[in-house]
């Protein structure tokens, strides 16, 4: 495994970090990481380090980098709102790998608030051919909130964290001050447009994998948090998926692994489809450069091959 | 700002390297970069990066990097422990010097564990800091431990939504439990040990030109410690410091990422 930290994108705007497999195990594709929140690019727990040197092993290449304005990366100089821009943000690492080490096929990975940046990435650029979304959109039904709501009231009277987290939850919803609690907040798109997208998505071939934590919920009897969603033939082609074991910051040296290990034989059915499904190279328009910016000239052969 | 890897290659470690702007006839300094360790290196990324930026616009070269086992740098967790990571300081400091062309008078910014590194790292590295500032180091590794694994079990107890019930007791119970776990940061054996072992005693100053300890002169122990390395007749003064940042945080709205008066005041020390 080799590691290699560089700049790239428009005037070396942004900041990342490239891991390649050893030589004789390279697969021809690779995974997006980024950041979640504002956290920068090495992730919540240092996942996204972890996360490249288990994709490492399995002979998946990975780019861990900042979205401009966040961690080590600068901030736009023409700025096109973020969301708009953290899509060329995303393209842009595609074209350094794309243009550097010949790989066309890219499996993003965004946690919270990154899903709606993977989402919106993966919709605009084929060469995603596969889309993790952990923590991401929450479409829960009256039904599903009442469950959660339930468990968490059975639990209150032998459960003191769940009291004290009750508390500070009022307290907050009373308007006092003082640090505040983390509290799941869902990106903002409409269930309309989720299911558009995520169509497309499927309809392409790309492999989209919707993972839940115990943050949001205590059980899960199948695609709780998209029930919202209302098109269950659609959901039963998306790859979803409820895992009690992790949270949502993987705050557990065992969360982590159990995420890793969930991710691993994820990303190895993407890499490796059957023959049959094997898809051609995506077709797609030449990058626009001028938009994302020419990978840094003199940068050739500095990526390990 | 230039990104490198450096160090031996069996242990390969992440810098960044903030070129300073500068201004004529004003003499060279450079700031090495100390950063805490775990979650809370994660937390305070962002504001070092901001500093090292205001740093070069005032003429200063600065440099960021990773402990061996975090952040980029190679290495597991596991792999982490005091004396590797003081080697990292010394090879950390070359390198800048390096990056200088030359021996550059340097400052040693460290904060919380990774300030306690680098009074230590300071006796044996080879033209070493001139200066140093040591942001609310850990002078009592013991109760720093104890520190960490009750903000484990607390960001267990806010993340999940109906957490194990018997966390807290287990806290309260067992000296050790979530000891090799510290939010997510794996311990092994040795750095418990070194954390257990570190104390006010065995934590020498160099004698360098000179120390600044930012704390809060409320905290007891690093008061205490600075007393005793005075009576040494050592260069080291307190410098009152009281800050909002909570360090084992994730960022949150009431608990910024790059807090103004922690910036203001960094900058205001690091220059000369």
């Amino acid at each position: 495994m080799t590691e290699l930290p560089l700049l790239f994108g428009p005037g070396d705007a942004l900041m990342g970090v490239v891991t390649r497999p050893p030589e004789d195990r390279v697969l021809p594709v690779a995974c997006v990481l980024y950041n979640m929140g504002a956290t920068y690019r090495a992730g919540p727990r240092r996942i996204n380090v972890k996360i490249a040197r288990e994709m490492a092993k399995l002979g998946v290449t990975s780019i861990r980098f900042d979205l401009s304005g966040l961690g080590d990366s600068a901030p736009p100089t023409d700025p096109k709102g973020f969301m708009a821009q953290s899509v060329l943000d995303l393209q842009a690492a595609m074209d350094l790998l794309e243009a550097r080490l010949g790989i066309h096929r890219f499996i993003v990975i965004g946690f919270c608030s990154g899903a709606v940046n993977g989402l919106t990435v993966a919709d605009a650029d084929p060469r995603v051919i596969g889309l993790l979304m952990f923590d991401g959109f929450s479409f829960p039904t009256r039904r599903v909130t009442m469950e959660r709501n339930l468990h968490r009231l059975l639990a209150l009277p032998f459960n003191a964290a769940v009291r004290d987290k009750t508390a500070r939850w009022a307290l907050r919803k009373l308007g006092a001050k003082g640090p505040q609690i983390f509290e799941f907040d869902a990106p903002d798109v409409s269930p309309d447009r989720y299911r558009e997208v995520v169509s497309r998505l499927l309809a392409r071939g790309t492999a989209v994998l919707a993972l839940y934590s115990a943050t949001l919920q205590v059980h899960d009897r199948g695609r709780d948090q998209l029930a919202g969603v209302g098109d269950p033939a659609l959901l039963q082609h998306l790859d979803y998926r409820f895992s009690p074991a992790l949270d949502h910051t993987l705050t557990t040296v065992q969360s982590q692994r159990s995420f890793l290990h969930l991710l691993g034989e994820w990303v190895q059915q993407v890499a490796q489809p059957s023959a049959a499904r094997l898809p051609e190279p995506p077709a797609r328009a030449e990058p626009d450069r001028t938009a994302r910016g020419a990978v840094k000239n003199g940068m050739e052969g500095a990526l390990p091959n | 700002m230039t990104p490198m890897l450096f160090g031996p290659p069996e242990r390969q470690l992440m810098g960044l390297f903030h070129p300073a702007e500068h201004k004529e006839g004003q003499p060279r300094l450079a700031v090495l970069l100390c950063p805490p360790l775990g979650q809370e290196q994660i937390r305070t990324q962002r504001l070092f990066r901001v500093l090292a930026d205001r740093l070069t616009r005032s003429g200063i070269d600065a440099f960021r990097f990773d402990y061996y086992g975090t952040g980029d740098s190679g290495g597991d967790e596991e792999e982490g422990e005091f004396e590797g990571w003081q080697r990292d300081i010394a090879a950390a400091h070359a390198q800048l010097q390096q990056l200088c062309g030359g021996t550059v008078r340097t400052v040693w910014l460290g904060a919380r564990l990774g300030a306690s590194l680098a009074a230590l790292a300071a006796h044996a590295a080879p033209h070493g800091p001139a200066r140093m500032v040591l942001w609310d180091p850990v002078v009592n590794g013991a109760a720093y431990l104890d520190e960490l694994r009750a903000a484990h079990v607390d960001a267990i107890e806010q993340s999940y939504c109906i957490p194990e019930r018997d966390l807290r007791r287990r806290l309260a119970q067992d000296p050790d439990a979530f000891t090799d776990d510290l939010i997510g940061f794996a311990a092994s054996p040795l750095l418990r040990h070194q954390l257990r072992a570190l104390s006010a005693q065995r934590l020498p100053l160099a004698p360098l030109d000179d120390t600044t300890v930012l704390a809060d002169p409320g905290d007891g122990p690093v008061v205490h410690w600075v007393d005793g390395q005075r009576s040494r007749e050592l260069p080291v003064q307190l410098s009152p410091f009281q800050h909002p940042l909570i360090w084992t945080s994730d960022p949150h709205p009431n608990n910024a990422m790059v807090p103004a008066e922690v910036l203001q005041r960094l900058q205001a020390e690091l220059r000369e």
